[in-house]
């Protein structure tokens, strides 16, 4: 009895109507994850659909979102358990089936690779103005609010907390310095404004915070905006507290306190990753064609200087020609401030390689399989031509 | 024998040698050489192209059409913009400004009538209405505005094109280049030449010897060079033509332009000889002349399938041949004149699909003999080049290449493979309408003719499957190179994966016997709509990085596309004769 059941699971996990249905379930996604891009943007669409395993969403009147279609992962984890439990059921060595063995294995290893993608993946960006060297990424979505030591000005000591930290009440020890850093407040996106008369108070009693109103904003949707992520943080050191202060990614000034004879600056921003190496920009250059503003070619000469390894070498980095380095590509992504800031994207996705493999198996595969159907068909075509 | 054999290839022979009929440089209009001033190389939109292709260009876009009314005949793109440039006052009546939108008619207080076609003199009275609504318009993001605020965006563009033009040689109203010459350091002309120069349309002057080859300089920079103390030979010329032009005298502007041809064919010969060549490709309209060599292909076919079989297919697909050759000769041309892949933008990709179609239905016709090749053919064919004819109302169709995009190899092999994977979905597609149409009409459709549409349509997917997974493959793998992602969910890489997966469906569902030949003849019409929304409709959709081509209007037609084939599919379903039994 439990044995026909597996029998039955086994052959209907192993059945083309599984595929066929996947294959479909995927295209609505896929048209489902197009459209909602002018919505929450590229990555959000492709966090809701694609890299979930099931699509939330809250319906009218109800309390709680309900899982209401299968996400892309779980619809590639089917077609991957399918594809596989296919080519245990059915192989057999044919030599004209070997092209599609080929183009099936090609397909698994293409899902992984999607899969790697989305959980290895990091993608930054380096902003370099010209003559200026930097050694640090930033983080296109994360945030991070950072105490910087800034005593001495050869030699600043940064401790970032990540904004997945910053829960409202949360008290965050700083490793390695007295402070701890309590959170009253915590906005992932806000609208700021000038406090106004009938405002409330400000939470902020110290810096530039306590002039200003702040009120939470619904998270950026589009690609092309950025979240004013803003906290209101309480530093506290040797039981002493040093007021309540705004820390927000679109307030410049610098706003700083004293502890024991030491200045700490506290700041908002992009979240940030050092490198051991550093990267100088010696001159960006753009060229448009003649007589018209579209851009013919960007490209930024750059400086490399990683003294752990002792490399001292200038790169051009241009359009379709990024630098490799350390695991990681640095691509020409834009530029700015009349053509003196260059900013890169950096890639790192160990998992880079599975598609390129993956998809000249496939193109074999396919190649080999219809050549072999074509062949097959003009022969039987002489055939019966003879016959007749 | 002999006789019907040759009867069969004559009408292709014969529309052939009409093609290169056209070819032939046009006689003198009231004595003006129009031919050799429309071979003036100038720099316009970042390239060198013949004043012949400025005209064309900005008469599509301004009129959807390349022709003029004037003083009762009808005059080309060359006649035109010589009244633009130097008789402006006799352009300015013609009606070249066409307006199809009743709100725009209405805010210049005109009701919708035949007539479509308004002059610059009947808008400029109401020029400041219109300039504050495009201004307003303008301020929101084309995906946002409403019909009314696109017109009204479109035609205010187009009138500052025209405006643009009208100032390109010599301001206009001023009494010419002659009089500018003689104050060159006069302060008020240094402030003429000086609006001159920023209002230009295109660059006439070509650089000197010695200079930069992009050193072209429009008239107004040229007038300005000249009162610095350097002089450009050509602007004489320049001024003679003009003159001769306004005052209506032949001699004085032949020799002004022949003149000035000789001058440039001195010192640019290769711009001369590119513009030469551009100026043929403009004259043959090799992509409309394939179009009706298409439809009169197709017009033979039909006709042969009630009268003369024997004879009019072969003519029908020695036509089809004809028109693929003049297809194929406009897609090199337009190759060797940009010196990139054939396919650059979506105007460039509507003549590919078909091109590549055409090939496919010729390589069928040759297999099979039934016409069915020749008929989806010619039908893709056509219906390509009238989608491409259409796109070209948008401007220079051999605009530069935005830096992100300028890789020939690239371009050579992920967009062609792309490209040939759309042609072939879309020739199963044809191939199952017409299965569709013959299955309802044919008296008595014989089982060995629909036999061989059937494997026609399943051999077509497996090509557009190939061709489409290599080619999105390709794209990925250009993307990683360029941007460090292979794959990014953006609106194009979707749209071409979805054409891969739907023809893997087919492709499975026809193995696993979940389909039989209807289905797989409705399945490759619903490629149709997956194939066309990939191709347009992303690009309505305004994100992504490939949304380049941004597309307002197309949005209905797309629509009523989509309506059609829904409809095909269910008429491929329904029983054969399912409406005698609805009588009945």
């Amino acid at each position: 009895m439990i044995k026909n059941f597996a029998v039955r699971c086994w052959k209907v996990l192993a059945s083309l109507q599984v595929t066929i249905i996947a294959l479909v379930l995927l295209m609505a996604l896929v048209v489902l994850c197009t459209l909602a891009q002018t919505e929450l943007g590229t990555l959000g669409a492709v966090n809701t659909y694609m890299r979930s395993f099931l699509v939330w969403r809250r319906l009218r009147g109800a309390p709680f979102p309900l899982p209401l279609f299968p996400g892309g992962a779980l619809v590639g984890l089917v077609l991957v358990a399918n594809l596989t439990a296919a080519l245990v059921r059915r192989f057999e060595f044919n030599p004209r089936k070997l092209g599609l063995w080929v183009v099936h294995a090609g397909l698994i290893l293409l899902v992984a690779g999607e899969f790697a993608t989305g959980a290895f993946q990091i993608d930054a960006r380096m902003s370099i103005e010209q003559g200026q060297t930097v050694n640090y990424l930033e983080s296109y979505h994360q945030m991070e609010l950072a105490v910087s030591d800034i005593t001495d000005p050869a030699h600043t000591e940064e401790y970032g907390v990540p904004d997945p930290r910053l829960r409202e009440g949360a008290a965050i020890p700083l490793p390695g310095t007295p402070i701890t850093l309590k959170v009253k407040r915590f906005y992932l996106n806000a609208n700021l404004a000038p406090l106004a008369a009938g405002d409330p108070p400000s939470l902020a009693d110290r810096g530039v915070g306590a002039g200003v109103r702040v009120a939470p904003a619904p998270p950026a949707a589009s690609d092309k905006e950025v979240n004013a992520t803003s906290a209101f943080v309480e530093p506290v050191a040797g039981g002493r507290s040093y007021g309540t202060w705004l820390v927000s990614t679109v307030l410049g000034a610098p706003q700083s306190f004293i502890h024991e004879g030491r200045t700490y600056m506290l700041s908002m921003r992009p979240r940030r990753y050092y490198l051991p190496y550093a990267i100088t920009l010696k001159k960006f250059s753009h060229d448009n064609y003649a007589g018209t503003s579209i851009p013919k070619n960007f490209s930024s000469l750059v400086h490399l200087s990683n003294p752990g390894r002792g490399e001292e070498r200038d790169v051009l980095i241009y359009m379709n020609q990024p630098l490799r380095y350390d695991g990681k590509a640095f691509y020409q992504a834009s530029y700015g401030k009349g053509d003196t800031l260059s900013i890169l994207q950096v890639v790192s996705n160990p998992g880079w390689l599975l598609p390129y493999i993956s998809c000249v198996l496939i193109t074999l595969g396919l190649l080999v399989h219809f050549g072999i159907t074509l062949f097959g068909a003009i022969k039987r075509r002489q055939l019966s031509g003879e016959a007749a | 024998m002999k006789l019907a054999k040759l009867f069969t290839w004559l009408p292709g022979v014969l529309a052939l040698a009409a093609v290169l009929a056209t070819a032939l440089p046009p006689g003198r209009t009231r004595g003006f050489d129009m031919d050799t001033f429309g071979r003036t190389p100038v720099l316009e939109g970042g390239r060198i192209k013949p004043l012949d292709s400025v005209a064309r260009n900005a008469l599509l876009m301004i009129r959807s059409k390349q022709s003029v009314p004037s003083e009762g005949r009808e005059i080309g793109p060359d006649e035109w913009l010589l009244d633009v440039l130097f008789r402006p006052r006799t352009a300015d009546a013609q009606p070249v400004f066409v307006i199809n939108d009743p709100d725009v008619l209405g805010l210049m207080g005109l009701k919708q009538t035949s007539n479509r076609y308004f002059s610059f003199d009947t808008i400029i009275a109401h020029i400041q209405e219109i300039e504050t609504q495009a201004r307003a318009a303008e301020a929101l993001e084309s995906g946002q505005r409403s019909r009314f605020q696109n017109a009204v965006v479109n035609l205010y563009e187009r009138l500052s094109l025209y405006n643009q033009l009208e100032n390109s040689v010599q301001l206009m109203d001023s009494p010419g280049l002659f009089m500018e010459l003689q104050n060159l350091g006069n302060p008020q002309a240094v402030q003429r030449q000086r609006s001159l120069s920023e209002m230009a349309r295109f660059r006439i002057l070509p650089p000197l010897p010695g200079q930069s080859p992009d050193a072209w300089q429009n008239t107004g920079e040229g007038l300005l060079a000249a009162g610095a103390g350097q002089t450009h030979p050509a602007l004489t010329a320049l001024a003679l033509a003009g003159a001769g032009y306004k005052a209506a005298q032949p001699e004085a502007f032949n020799r002004g332009v022949a003149e000035f041809q000789g001058l440039t064919a001195n010192i640019r010969p290769q711009a001369l000889r590119h513009a030469n060549s551009e100026i043929l490709f403009n004259r043959i309209q090799p992509f409309y002349l394939g179009m009706v060599i298409y439809v009169l292909a197709l017009l033979a076919l039909f006709t042969s399938w009630l009268w003369k079989r024997e004879l009019l297919q072969p003519a029908a697909f020695s036509l089809l041949a004809a028109g693929a050759v003049v297809h194929t000769a406009g897609l090199l041309s337009r190759i060797l004149l940009q010196g990139r892949p054939p396919v650059t933008n979506l105007y460039s990709s509507a003549v590919f699909v078909g091109w590549a179609a055409v090939i496919l239905g010729v390589v069928l016709e040759r297999m099979y003999r039934k016409g069915f090749g020749t008929a989806v053919a010619a039908a893709a064919g056509f219906a390509s080049l009238i989608i491409a004819h259409h796109l070209a109302m948008e401007g220079d169709t051999m605009e530069m290449m935005r830096a992100v995009l300028d890789s020939n190899f690239w371009l050579a092999t992920h967009v062609v493979s792309i490209t040939i994977g759309y042609s072939g979905t879309f020739l199963a597609g044809t191939i199952a309408i017409a299965y569709t149409l013959r299955k309802h009409i044919a008296p008595d459709p014989d089982p060995a003719t629909t036999r061989a549409l059937v494997d026609m349509t399943y051999g077509i997917i497996c090509f557009a499957l190939l061709f489409s997974f290599v080619g999105t493959v390709l794209g990925g793998i250009w993307a990683d190179q360029s941007w460090g992602r292979f794959w990014g969910w953006d609106p194009k890489e979707n749209g071409a994966l979805l054409i891969v997966l739907w023809n893997a469906v087919i492709l499975h569902a026809r193995w696993g016997d979940y389909i039989r030949e209807k289905g797989l003849m409705a399945c490759a019409i619903f490629g149709n709509i997956i194939t066309s929304l990939s191709w347009f409709g992303v690009n309505m959709l305004g994100v992504g990085l490939h949304s380049y081509g941004f597309m307002d209007q197309a949005f209905w037609a797309l629509a009523w596309f989509i309506l059609s084939q829904l409809a095909l599919i269910a008429l491929c379903l329904a029983p054969r004769r399912f409406w005698t039994a609805l009588t009945n």
